[in-house]
């Protein structure tokens, strides 16, 4: 009975769906998660209690420094870290491994070297046991989404880190996730690159209606492209403050010049800056 | 004062730059002609020394004399037979060793408890060298082509199961982690990403195995056999015919460097995006 019933609620997770759904429950409810890593010098506690929910079609960036356990809190909510303490509901249900509605966007494209563009974007459907000409038709929608068309049966070495990146975004949507990962996923490109990315991730962002949560440590990256952004610290990671982005969609990266936009990172940085202090004068104590 | 600090250097620089491109052109040249003398010189040499006096021509025989008991060899018939029997044991060997090192390789890359339950005996089993079992063999097979057979797959099936172990272990972890992320059933997993993100390794290890391959049937050919090139050798030493043995060296030397050249071909097709 359940079978049919989630497969056509797969395939409305892009419209209707997600409206009826906002007014039920969030896409993400994550309550009290602690992630403690047993080191030969001892345990470290990584996330120390976050708490925070989604939306349905929210996107949500996520700020810290490098090693506050934003991607920790990423990869669990995922499913591929185990074990946590606390609760992680995602779409209602709690966390106990990848799942297919849960899509992820890595930091490195991590393609399949071996397969085509057109194959990498196609291997999800094809696991979820779609014929290949399903497959296909789905990958070269996406293909085109993503601007790839050219490219569909070049291989990844003979692409740009920005072409990776965006062929391993369409392969994660190529499920029809209803939740979208993505652990720094233009951390690792130039700014021009990234820019454009930025652009790239919006325009596609008003299309798909997932909900996104966005991990970052770049600050003006959150600002453009999230509804709200979590702000963490690190040692152990806490969430230190939730800060509403009311910036009109849609929306690309010239939005960085708006009053509005400087206000609200204005409001970030003094988070940040009182942090770094208090961290520093913490570390210089002991 | 200084503009001539400046240009200085900039002179220097373009002069260094246009001797070295000389000098690099004219060294390359040099490498090329020394390279297509190397073997006529060799052989040459070889020639004078044995035809000199000052050796033993039936114990050092000229390349002429060589090329004679090769060509007498291969009139009579025995050639193709001896070549045909030495490559029937190597590629059975091979084939049977390489398989059977991917499947265990790939259990015990995959699955910890296999691992720990085989590898501290292939640990203890692989350093000992394929020629020692030659003994053992023959008390088990006698002179039969499965004790042949059994020394090379033991020599092959070392060396594809380790790399294959170490290649599975290896597959990028970001990989699984994407393809976990897409829903990727178990068995798939192994399939398409464990095997093929190990692929590179397994061909390295072959490539190692196919010298390996031909050593081991050296061993196996000398316990005693019917036919084989390196039977041929043997017999040709006991019958003090020198031309033949060094004849003999030669053939094998060049099945060993073509099967290794085929195979490195055949490697770069397989793993193409490496």
């Amino acid at each position: 009975m359940s079978g049919p019933r989630s497969s056509i609620k797969l395939a409305l997770a892009s419209s209707s769906a997600s409206v009826e759904a906002a007014r039920k429950q969030p896409a993400i409810q994550v309550a009290n998660l602690s992630i403690v890593f047993e080191t030969n010098r001892g345990q470290v506690i990584a996330v120390d209690r976050v708490s925070f929910d989604v939306a349905p079609g929210e996107f949500v960036c996520v700020v810290g420094p490098s090693g506050c356990g934003k991607s920790t809190v990423l990869n669990t909510i995922a499913g591929l870290e185990v074990p946590f303490e606390g609760d992680i509901l995602v779409e209602g249900a709690p966390v106990d491994g990848p799942r297919a509605d849960v899509g992820m966007v890595f930091q490195q494209p991590h393609l399949f070297p071996w397969k085509s563009v057109r194959r990498n974007i196609a291997h999800g459907p094809r696991m979820l046991g779609k014929s290949r000409t399903e497959a296909k038709a789905i990958a070269d929608d996406l293909i085109a989404m993503v601007g790839l068309t050219r490219f569909a049966d070049a291989y990844p070495n003979t692409l740009s880190g920005g072409m990776q990146q965006r062929v391993a975004i369409a392969r994660a949507l190529a499920n029809q996730p209803r939740v979208l990962l993505m652990d720094e996923p233009f951390g690792a490109l130039d700014a021009q690159t990234r820019a454009v990315m930025q652009d790239n991730l919006l325009a596609l962002r008003d299309r798909i209606k997932a909900t996104i949560v966005f991990v970052t440590h770049d600050i003006d990256e959150a600002i453009v492209l999230a509804d709200r952004v979590l702000i963490m610290s690190a040692g152990p990671g806490r969430i230190l403050r939730e800060v509403a982005v009311k910036l009109p969609r849609p929306r690309s990266s010239s939005v960085m010049l708006k009053p509005a936009y400087l206000a609200l990172k204005k409001d970030c940085l003094d988070v940040i800056r009182a942090e770094g202090l208090r961290a520093f004068n913490q570390s210089d104590a002991s | 004062m200084q503009e001539a600090a400046s240009a200085r250097p900039e002179i220097a620089i373009r002069t260094d730059g246009r001797t070295r491109r000389r000098d690099s052109a004219r060294h390359r040249r040099l490498t090329i002609l020394v390279g297509a003398l190397s073997l006529p010189l060799f052989v040459g040499l070889w020639e004078l020394v044995s035809r000199s006096g000052a050796v033993n021509m039936v114990l050092f025989p000229p390349p002429t004399v060589v090329a004679i008991a090769v060509l007498e060899w291969i009139r009579s018939g025995q050639f193709l037979g001896d070549l045909a029997a030495s490559l029937f044991r190597v590629a059975t060997g091979f084939i049977i060793g390489g398989a059977l090192g991917i499947l265990l390789g790939i259990l015990t890359g995959q699955f910890p408890v296999i691992s720990s339950l085989l590898s501290p005996l292939f640990h203890i089993l692989r350093p000992i060298p394929p020629i020692a079992f030659v003994p053992i063999v023959i008390l088990w097979f006698g002179l039969s082509e499965a004790g042949k057979l059994f020394l090379v797959v033991w020599g092959v099936f070392f060396t594809v199961w380790l790399s294959t172990h170490i290649g599975v272990q290896k597959v990028d972890r970001g990989l699984i982690r994407a393809a976990l992320m897409l829903g990727t059933p178990r068995r798939q997993m192994l399939q398409e990403i464990v095997l093929l993100g190990a692929l590179p390794y397994i061909v390295v290890g072959l490539r190692t195995a196919v010298s390996i391959s031909f050593y081991t049937l050296v061993a196996a050919e000398l316990a005693g056999a019917f036919a084989g090139i390196v039977y041929r050798i043997e017999i040709a030493q006991q019958n003090l015919q020198t031309g033949q043995v060094m004849g003999g060296l030669a053939a094998l030397g060049l099945m060993s460097f073509i099967a290794d050249r085929l195979f490195a071909a055949l490697a770069e097709r397989v793993v193409w995006w490496r």
